[in-house]
């Protein structure tokens, strides 16, 4: 890739419920630790993109780029987008094309603030015609759970690891949470409370089985490969990007046990980047479910379709901090994942690529995989809607270049 | 948050769930498009318009909503999934209406994949007492249970008649019933209202009629339990019906609501005789609805008397001069000023005269309507093969018959309110119906209506040959809705809460 970006610096409040912060803080607290971390002053910076998903709805917040202005009194292009992802995209590709040579890219979302309503505004966002239907943001992950079980004739004994596996999604990740500061849980669970909550909800997932609502923010700062080498001893390169989208309406889409979004971008990525998904065993997927997380893994490539729960189940049976497919480690949201670590969607996507760095620089502290040789390469998985838009973000030191 | 364009838009599309076809590939889309993915631009202008509202779907995947959404939360627990029309061509959410699901119920999701389901017509959440009150047609019920799926065939009329008539005749009444007694009531589900019986009624008689709905002139619904004191019920029905040529999204056709007490609907069926039979109308076929959740305060309140006796249901009648099953010979209607009943706006319930309701209200008016009918067309009790009459207790309608000379085997057919209560507007159109369910070619039947306020209509019906032939069509008469084994009995907390719906 020509004139690859790097990302020098990343920052990140902590997941949760911050009742008594304004959007604005939690902003100002994300990129402080990023600009902190490269020594970066804000005059520096030559545009930001900043993702949030509903503060317009949240907070009655219109015009984000005016108030981010304000913040920073800076007078500098900036622009609005729904995700991370995308306003990584953006600003990756102006630095490609020499327009700037540092920028922000910032996500926040404060969906408390509205929390008597959010369920139904996820909802109405994701699909209207479900939610008039009478659809929740639970029901679509359920759906595809059956429409999976079925196609892949999933019964008996084979039903119950299956099952199991999800609850064990929930579980590792609710563990590896513990291990980062960041995150909205501090608490283990059990594969028996992930049942119990399926069991008391009469449905085939239950509470611990999907990711909660958060606030949050997080930031990355952007820059040229040059700049990247006065800020930084250990830049890490978007080695390439892609996104692909899909139907709003999950019904009405071909394949029902699949997020065809995924398959488009993280193909078109790897041809990017000249890799197989296996030269990437550091992924951070998009689990709003832990039917999402798994069947993200067949969709990123790391498994055949109907498998990914065998390989979830066997590895989770003896979890050795990875799971295995066929002899292969593989490091799925080493930082808790959406489950644990909390999903505050407009800046989720800005602790997906917070971990994968960490990870690939050999920052993640307790959580670091691989710690004698941290793996070179790792990508990030984000969904918009229920898999409506997909983005594959592959990360890599590129020493080998 | 309400937006009225936004919900005129939905509506429009899913109260009769539109669809679009290809003309040129077959492919199928919900909503409205005006042209296909797969055959690009030289599909525009090749798209045909289709409503899955007469269809029959199934239910390819499901799961439960046990924690809705704020505005589906008087839904209580319900089923929610993925239902397909024509062989998975079209693929919609939807949820199964008609079922409660308590806490702890077992759902099989497995028993409930695979299965068809029949669009149904009702409220879509709730939203506050001043808003629009939005509907949808993605609520479905098993196609095997209470409410089977009958398909609406098109008949090309044979024959023309001197006297106009009913040409074709559908009774609605809800799943649910409370039992004391001996009486039972239907109870409307929680995202009925009259407004979803009225269309419900007039799709059934669609069906029976087997009129296209294109040549309808003119729609009345009578009714007492509008949820709207200003809105028609009939502009709904017509757009839901498609009744009236379509253009646009404007239906062809005369709509109007109109109201007195218990006989709102019967009053109307003169009009709509007389109106396709005028020659320049230009209107082949009107159709008459009585629609009513009956009101009733709780028991123990004012007006809480009524509580014993409310149904939920409607009628809707066909009128034409094509076809016809029964010609209308002759009527008669009268009138006073009697405040046995009434409702004042922006009361949630009616009043009652208690006693007063009796002999100078409603006994008064049947009698006078009856015999002066009879006296007119020189017709003793004993010439007439049936008897109906309003119904709003089930002592009532048996005294006053057999005061006016009738004998049970004359009126013991139309005597519904032991099975479904006083539906109000839907009454006496109720019983008429269970009469034309069973009654043979060239028989009479008199019906007598009554409205509070107070007021009679009667009418004298001869049936014609054709009465035979449409029943075939009609699986959902009075009997099958009855006497039907998914009835669901509810106690009266749920009939309280489900009453007053969402």
């Amino acid at each position: 890739m020509q004139n690859r970006p790097a990302v020098v610096a990343v920052g990140r409040t902590k997941f949760g419920e911050h009742y008594g912060k304004e959007p604005e803080k939690l902003i100002e607290e994300a990129w402080l630790t990023a600009s902190q971390e490269c020594d970066l002053e804000r005059r520096d910076l030559e545009a930001c993109y900043l993702s949030d998903c509903f503060l317009p709805i949240t907070n009655k917040l219109g015009l984000e780029e005016g108030f981010l202005s304000e913040l920073t009194e800076l007078h500098v292009p900036m622009e609005a987008t729904r995700s991370v992802s995308a306003a990584l995209v953006t600003a990756c590709q102006a630095i490609q094309a020499g327009v700037y040579s540092t920028v922000l890219v910032g996500g926040i979302e404060k969906m408390t603030d509205r929390w008597d309503k959010i369920r139904d505004d996820l909802m109405l966002l994701e699909e209207p015609w479900s939610y008039y239907a009478g659809g929740t943001p639970e029901t679509n992950h359920e759906l595809m759970l059956r429409a999976y079980i079925k196609k892949y004739g999933v019964t008996g004994e084979n039903l119950e690891k299956l099952n199991e596996a999800l609850a064990q999604v929930a579980v590792k990740n609710h563990a590896n949470a513990m291990k980062n500061k960041y995150a909205q849980y501090h608490r283990e669970i059990t594969v028996d409370q992930v049942v119990r909550a399926r069991k008391a909800a009469q449905k085939p997932l239950g509470l611990f089985d999907f990711a909660p609502i958060s606030d949050g923010a997080s930031a990355l700062i952007l820059t040229s490969e040059a700049a990247a080498k006065k800020l930084t001893d250990k830049p890490v390169y978007v080695m390439g990007y892609s996104s692909a989208t899909d139907y709003l309406s999950f019904p009405a889409r071909d394949d029902l046990t699949h997020f065809t979004a995924t398959r488009i971008a993280m193909k078109n990525a790897l041809k990017m980047t000249e890799k197989t998904p296996w030269d990437l065993p550091v992924v951070e997927v998009c689990d709003q479910s832990t039917v999402m997380e798994l069947v993200s893994l067949e969709d990123l490539g790391f498994c055949e379709p109907g498998t990914a729960w065998k390989y979830i189940n066997e590895s989770c049976n003896d979890y050795k901090g990875y799971y295995e497919i066929d002899g292969k480690r593989l490091y799925v949201n080493m930082n808790g994942g959406l489950k644990a670590d909390g999903n505050p969607l407009g800046a989720t996507g800005g602790a997906q690529v917070f971990e994968v760095f960490r990870q690939l620089r050999g920052e993640a502290g307790e959580r670091q995989v691989e710690a004698g040789q941290p793996p070179r390469f790792g990508c990030a998985l984000e969904f918009e809607g229920f898999g409506t838009k997909a983005y594959v973000t592959v990360l890599g030191r590129g020493e080998d270049e | 948050m309400s937006s009225e364009p936004i919900e005129r838009r939905v509506s429009y599309l899913g109260d009769r769930l539109k669809a679009t076809r290809c003309k040129i590939c077959g492919k199928e889309y919900f909503e409205v498009r005006d042209y296909c993915g797969n055959c690009g631009r030289k599909s525009f202008r090749k798209m045909e318009n289709i409503d899955l509202f007469y269809e029959k779907g199934k239910l390819e995947l499901c799961t439960l909503v046990k924690d809705p959404t704020n505005k589906f939360m008087k839904l209580g627990s319900y089923v929610y999934g993925i239902i397909s029309f024509h062989d998975g061509k079209i693929r919609v959410s939807g949820r199964l209406t008609d079922q409660i699901v308590n806490d702890g119920d077992e759902v099989d999701f497995s028993s409930l994949e695979g299965r068809e389901v029949v669009p149904r017509f009702r409220r879509r959440y709730s939203v506050g007492r001043s808003e629009v009150i939005p509907t949808i047609s993605l609520a479905f019920t098993l196609a095997d249970e209470y409410y089977p799926h009958q398909k609406y065939t098109i008949v090309k009329p044979s024959k023309e008649y001197d006297l106009p008539g009913i040409v074709g005749y559908g009774v609605y009444t809800s799943r649910f019933r409370i039992k004391e007694g001996k009486l039972e009531r239907s109870v409307p589900f929680v995202d009925e209202d009259a407004v979803t019986a009225a269309v419900e009624a007039g799709k059934i008689a669609l069906i029976h009629s087997g009129v296209d709905s294109g040549l309808f002139g003119k729609i009345y619904v009578g009714s007492e339990s509008n949820p709207y004191a200003v809105k028609p019920i009939a502009s709904k029905v017509a757009q839901v019906l498609k009744l009236g040529e379509e253009e646009e999204d404007i239906q062809g056709v005369d709509a109007v609501d109109t109201e007195f007490a218990c006989k709102a609907a019967s009053s109307m069926f003169k009009d709509a005789a007389a109106l396709v039979n005028y020659p320049k109308s230009g209107v082949q076929y009107a159709m008459v609805i009585g629609a009513d959740n009956s009101q009733a305060a709780p028991r123990g309140c004012p007006g809480g008397e009524l509580d014993t006796f409310v149904g939920y249901g409607a009628a809707a009648y066909v009128f034409g001069k094509y076809d016809v099953i029964a010609e209308i010979e002759g009527w008669y209607s009268c009138t006073s000023d009697t405040p046995d009943f009434w409702r004042r706006d922006g009361e949630m319930f009616p009043m009652h005269g208690g006693r007063f309701t009796g002999d100078p209200a409603y006994f008064k008016h049947v009698r006078k309507a009856t015999t002066k009918l009879m006296e007119r067309l020189n017709l003793q009790p004993g010439d007439l093969d049936y008897f109906v009459t309003h119904q709003p207790n089930p002592q009532f309608p048996v005294k006053i018959a057999n005061e006016l000379g009738f004998k049970e085997e004359q009126y013991a057919v139309s005597l519904q309110v032991n099975k479904f209560g006083n539906t109000y507007s839907g009454c006496s159109p109720v019983g008429l119906a269970a009469v034309l369910d069973v009654a043979k070619p060239e028989q009479t039947i008199l019906v007598t209506s009554y409205g509070s306020g107070a007021g009679s209509d009667s009418y004298l019906l001869r049936t014609t040959k054709q009465i035979l032939d449409k029943r075939q069509r009609q699986k959902i008469n009075v009997k099958f809705q009855a006497e039907n084994p998914f009835i669901k009995y509810v106690d009266y907390t749920t009939y309280r809460r489900l009453k007053l719906g969402m």
